[in-house]
């Protein structure tokens, strides 16, 4: 009787605990289990876990210069020595219809002044991208892929990216060029074989 | 500091066959040598396995610090160190909150290369809960952390309200959930209101947001934690059920309230008679009622949301294009597009486009009906839990909601002693302004 | 000490308001304008362009350009510096806001007055209820909302369909009623009457209502709805010859008429420009020269001496002309001469020499730009020389010229390259329907004729396909053009080889109804004009035919040798020769 008593007493807080119990061990189970399947894919394939653009489907559409959570887009000009021209009337360097070929205000393309050029010998010029000036509008990059040798391209600059668990500039890009690459290949570079 | 490492461009490589070489190779008679430019790798894994040591390091502490010392000071510590670190040196990616959506995609599709570091980050304040409750939340995840640094007093919201305010992260969850599945977009990641104040830069609207959630978590206990954040509402499932329950002192309840008034989110229940002036056959039809309404109301939320599915689909990338397009083959007068103009310059096929529009559409439709029913359940659910009469003699902390801030240990009266009878004098005198 | 805290607080409050605003303001701008690129400074440098040497002008962009240089840049550290002052106010504030209320914190606010947690509870219970069921109100009234969009919609697209068959029986009665030639040259003629009754030139000649806007008529259908052609003239004697001019730089390019002007084009390895003749007299009103392109060649590239540096003829739309060099330099002028715009599209890869002549319908420029690299048709705006869509296929090398085509009511472009004949929506270059039949080097242009498109190369065979669904209805093989185009009527479809053998095919079965053996090549194309089949031969010999039964009515020498295919319009036919140009007139 008394057993019975103390039993009764006991009994919701028993069930409780039980349901409890059983619940935690569901939840756990689920928790496993799914960490499991997932960790067999995890280690299935080699890490693609930066964000690079890829030059050869760069449309230059100006919006890794405006859509980058930074405030200077971590996006910036390459170039490929190996693939330019080394002209004198550049594309990129010069804005269409110029009439002189100096470095006048009204006759540069780049709205920040980033690339200077260095006389090599007659008639080539070494063309250099200054990082650290260049905000990654392309316009040099679509200068330079319709009137030359598309040696200057657009790049993600590993260092500056945040890496972004989504890149915005990925989210709005027209042509689908910004796409996760491994360690290995974290530049696409167009003097790359 | 990532510059430390850097990668060198080969100097003998053939050219790319893709490049357009209208001007043919300059020959250089001067002797002119190619430059060598180099470009700064990114990061190396090095800082993955340095995020991952610190989680499980300060989630850990964490707990020691709640359940031996019960010392804010260190847990608030612990604060500051995420928002240093996660927060502002690791500018915020990968955060727990945002994996969701890395975990659902790579759950979903076979392409998806979920990194390991990424499944851990989600696991780990997982297995945490399950056994300590919502330790991450505490002192670990930078947003929260940063909330609690910012709070200087609370001013609580009816509990009625905040209750069902809680609904706001399941529906957010539900959605994420959605767009990582169909893969159009990371919600959370788009939407995290404290990356632009970590990052000092981003999209204006949602950093005005994050400083508005700030300003409020002056006067509010974590505003984002109690009613936005998807992840907590993850957590306080499984914390609900954890193995270990924090209590405010080991000397047992006075009954004072004083931990229940000093709790940012509410999570103390204050001692309850099992009994109400309400009739218990009254109460158990209510029981028996909502448990009947739980399969209506996911139904419901299931075939709610699932009727949207292809308004909801405009926010995959493709769809809206393909809306852009026949747009604008409808009304050829109207400006391109960038969208519609690339998708033409690069002869994009109409009908390819078509097959892919279709098959993300009939995705949205599958999950659209899955997360409504999730949405559904939840409410049903919480309204069921809500009808439940519970009582207790003392006062408890509910583990889903508490985020082991540690404010309650300082203001029981319980611990005050202890440290009276352990150490200094200064504490007497705080005892003293207390009573 | 608390009021201190407090103060403290309250200043650092108002200032951070203050920065933050700033702040807000200057990010935006950062953000969303890029201040080296104001509308003003876009302006000034376009005007810059467009005008000749303006030193003040100049001088006005370098200064404003190194204002909003250093501006932005003064910003960009402005914004790194308030940032890092907020953050700092910031923890100020907290500080003190803690140390303000370190006093009270420890204190209940008020008397414990426990909660009612069954109160809350139900009360919750409410809540939740409401707003569960507000949601899911306005989800259904959303839903409501669309349900009645897609009702409009189905109203306006019943409506459009209905319209849509109304003017699909106009066009049934005009084609009933008027030739098929007729209706391809209305859309040309229309608008060079409107353009006739707009400017009120005092000139004794009127403009001409008949254009030939391309290679080979309108459209380049190989048709013309002009009539009263002479069927004899004789250039040594003067006999109904109007004018003839010597052309500055060589070129086999088609002459284009529209308006009172005559368009051709010219090259040698010095210059390449476009030349505008007036069609009454004959005169060279003016010559654009296409130099200074950005990307252009320093050196010509290689072509065969049959195809040169101009081989493309020109296109134009009574508003704008634009030709095409082998260059690949592309230029566009006003009717006045002006130049409007050039590009490069880049140096064609072409061991021949490019030589697909251009198209134009209404503001778009198509340009058949099938080279060895790059294959590609590409459409630009007329107006700025953007490109508005461009198709890429695995089509290989051709020479063959784009035409514009009615294809089940709607207009499309026909390209014919290798290996197939293509239609294409020439709002945006969505592929309508491809047939692989080509092979080789395809040099003859399609044609179109009753809804069907032919083609033929020598290479390959002739193809009879429905435009409508783009199902084969006939091949042959009997004779095949080499660099001549086919040109047909409903009934006949007429083809000349470059081995003498001209004949005309039946165009519903395919079979020969009638072939002539004239033993010498031809390279320029036939051209249906008022019931006759116009065709010169390479040697300067004219051939004319019945349209009807393929006859020959009548035959001479002109002298002179002529690979261009004329140009018809009212009463007039203007002939490219291997060195001059003239103008035949009863």
């Amino acid at each position: 009787m008394e057993k019975k008593d103390k039993d009764q007493l006991k009994s919701p807080m028993d069930r409780r605990d039980f349901l409890r119990t059983c619940s935690a061990f569901v939840a756990g189970g689920v928790a496993v289990a799914s960490g499991g399947l997932l960790a067999a894919k995890a280690s299935a394939k080699e890490g693609e876990v930066f964000w690079q653009i890829d030059p050869y489907k760069c449309t230059q559409c100006g919006r890794c210069e405006t859509d980058c959570v930074l405030t200077v887009s971590a996006v910036k000009c390459f170039h490929a020595n190996k693939v330019c021209g080394y002209c004198d009337l550049c594309g990129g360097y010069y804005r269409p219809n110029v009439k002189e070929l100096n470095t006048a205000a009204e006759n540069m393309m780049c709205p920040t002044g980033a690339i200077t050029r260095e006389f090599v010998e007659e008639p080539y010029f070494e063309y250099t991208i200054d990082e650290d000036l260049c905000t990654g509008c392309g316009k040099c990059v679509k200068g330079c892929t319709s009137f030359g040798n598309g040696s200057l391209f657009l790049q993600i600059d590993q260092e500056k990216c945040q890496q972004c668990n989504e890149c915005a500039i990925a989210r709005v890009c027209p042509s689908d060029a910004i796409q996760r690459v491994s360690n290995a290949h974290a530049y696409k570079l167009k003097d790359h074989a | 500091m990532r510059k430390t490492l850097t990668i060198l461009i080969g100097i003998i490589y053939s050219f790319q066959a893709f490049a357009v070489a209208r001007f043919p190779k300059p020959d250089f008679t001067s002797g002119y040598q190619y430059p060598n430019i180099v470009h700064s790798a990114p990061y190396e894994l090095f800082w993955n396995i340095l995020d991952v040591v610190l989680l499980v390091g300060m989630m850990g502490l964490v707990v020691w610090a709640a359940y031996r010392k019960r010392s804010r000071t260190i847990i608030l510590s612990m604060s500051l160190v995420s928002v240093l670190y996660f927060g502002f040196f690791r500018s915020g990616c990968v955060c727990s909150v945002g994996s969701i959506q890395n975990v659902v995609t790579a759950a979903v599709s076979s392409d998806y290369h979920l990194p390991w570091y990424v499944l851990l980050v989600f696991l780990l304040p997982i297995v945490f809960a399950l056994l300590f409750g919502r330790v991450f939340c505490s002192g670990v995840c930078p947003l929260g952390a940063l909330q609690e640094l910012v709070n200087v007093r609370n001013f609580r919201l009816s509990r009625a309200v905040s209750a069902t305010l809680t609904m706001i992260p399941w529906v957010y969850l539900a959605f994420t959930i959605l767009y990582a599945a169909t893969r159009s977009q990371f919600l959370i990641c788009r939407l995290d209101p404290f990356i632009g104040i970590f990052r000092l830069g981003g999209d204006l609207g949602v950093m005005s947001f994050g400083i508005v959630l700030l300003v409020m978590s002056l006067f509010i206990g974590r505003p984002f934690c109690q009613f936005l954040c998807p992840y907590g509402a993850l957590l306080s499932v499984f914390s609900a059920l954890s193995w270990k329950k924090l209590e405010m002192t080991d000397k047992g309840c006075i009954n004072c309230a004083l931990c229940s008034v000093s709790c940012p989110v509410d999570a103390i229940r204050p001692p309850q008679d099992s009994k109400t002036n309400e009739e218990r056959k009254k109460g158990v039809k209510r029981i028996i009622l909502f448990a009947l309404l739980l399969p209506v109301f996911t139904l419901a939320g299931s075939v709610l949301v699932g009727s949207q599915s292809d308004a909801l689909s405009l926010a995959h990338k493709d769809v809206y294009l393909y809306e852009m397009l026949l747009r604008q083959e409808a009304q050829p007068e109207l400006e391109e597009p960038l969208e519609v103009e690339t998708f033409h310059a690069l002869g994009g096929d109409m009908e390819e486009l078509k097959a892919k529009v279709d098959g993300i559409r009939s995705d949205y439709s599958f999950y659209a009906y899955l997360v409504g029913a999730l949405i559904g359940f939840v409410i049903g659910f919480k309204l069921l839990k809500l009808s439940l009469k519970r009582g207790r003699k003392t006062y408890e902390i509910d583990m889903a909601r508490c985020t082991l801030c540690g404010k309650c240990f300082n203001y029981c009266p319980q611990n005050q002693s202890t440290r009276y009878t352990i150490s200094n004098r200064k504490t007497i005198k705080n005892e003293k302004t207390i009573s | 000490m608390r009021k201190l805290y407090r103060n403290i607080a309250i200043v650092t409050t108002v200032f951070m308001l203050a920065l933050t605003v700033m702040l807000g303001v200057s990010y935006y701008q950062m953000q969303q304008v890029s201040p080296l690129e104001t509308g003003v400074m876009e302006t000034l440098k376009s005007l810059n362009e467009t005008n000749g040497e303006n030193e003040s002008l100049q001088q006005q962009i370098r200064e404003l350009d190194l204002l909003s240089r250093k501006a932005y840049f003064v910003k960009e550290g402005q914004l790194k510096v308030g940032i890092y002052l907020l953050l700092g106010m910031a923890l100020v504030l907290v500080v003190c806001l803690n140390l303000y209320y370190r006093e009270t914190k420890n204190l209940p606010e008020k008397e414990f007055d426990p909660i009612d947690e069954w109160m809350a509870k139900s009360r919750a219970r409410k809540y939740l209820g409401w707003a569960a069921a507000v949601v899911a109100l306005l989800v259904i009234g959303f839903v409501g909302v669309q349900q009645l969009d897609v009702k409009g919609l189905l109203a306006r697209f019943s409506e459009e369909g209905a319209l849509a068959e109304v003017q699909d029986e106009g066009e049934n009665s005009e084609m009933s009623s008027e030739g098929l030639a007729e209706k391809v040259d209305t859309l040309g003629t229309d608008s060079v009457k409107g353009e006739a009754a707009d400017s009120a030139e005092v000139d004794d000649m009127p403009e001409l209502k008949i254009a030939s806007r391309a290679f080979r008529g309108n459209n380049a259908s190989a048709t013309s709805a002009a009539r009263g052609i002479a069927t004899s003239w004789n250039l040594s004697a003067k006999k109904n010859i109007l004018w003839q001019s010597s052309i500055p730089k060589h070129g086999y390019n088609s002459p284009v008429i529209t308006g009172r002007n005559v368009f051709i084009t010219g090259a040698d390895a010095k210059a390449r420009e476009l030349y505008c003749y007036d069609v009454w007299t004959g005169e060279l009103k003016w010559t654009v020269k296409a130099d200074g392109i950005a990307g252009s060649p320093s050196s010509m590239p290689k072509v065969n001496a049959d195809t040169g540096l101009a081989a493309s003829t020109v296109a134009t739309n009574g508003e704008e002309v634009c030709a095409i060099f082998a260059t690949g330099d592309v230029i566009c002028a006003d009717m006045e001469g002006k130049r409007l715009w050039a590009k490069n599209i880049g140096q064609p890869d072409n061991h021949y020499g490019y030589s697909s002549s251009l198209l134009m319908y209404g503001n778009t420029l198509i340009i058949q730009y099938q080279n060895n690299s790059n294959a590609q048709i590409l459409a630009l705006n007329t107006k700025n020389g953007n490109t508005a869509w461009s198709k890429r296929g695995n089509d290989k090398i051709s020479w063959s010229s784009p035409i514009i085509a009615t294809l089940g009511g709607k207009t499309a472009l026909v390209v014919m390259g290798n290996p197939a004949i293509a239609a294409y929506n020439i709002g945006n270059g969505s592929e309508l329907w491809r047939v692989e039949c080509m092979s080789g080097e395809v040099g003859s242009s399609p044609t179109c004729a009753g809804g069907v498109v032919f083609g033929a190369s020598e290479y390959a065979k002739c193809v009879a396909i429905d435009g409508a669904t783009g199902e084969v209805l006939w091949e042959a093989s009997d004779y095949l053009p080499e660099c001549s185009s086919l040109a047909a009527t409903k009934d006949l479809v007429f083809c000349a080889t470059s081995y003498g053998m001209v004949c005309a095919y039946d165009a519903k079965t395919g079979e020969v109804k009638k072939e002539h053996d004239l033993t010498t090549p031809f390279y320029s194309s036939p051209v249906v004009v008022d019931g006759k089949v116009y065709l010169f031969s390479n040697s300067g010999k004219v051939y004319i035919f019945s349209a009807s039964t393929f006859d020959l009515i009548t035959s001479f020498d002109t002298g002179e040798k002529t690979f261009a295919t004329p140009a018809f319009t009212d009463g007039m036919m203007i002939v490219r020769t291997d060195k001059s140009l003239y103008c035949v007139k009863k």
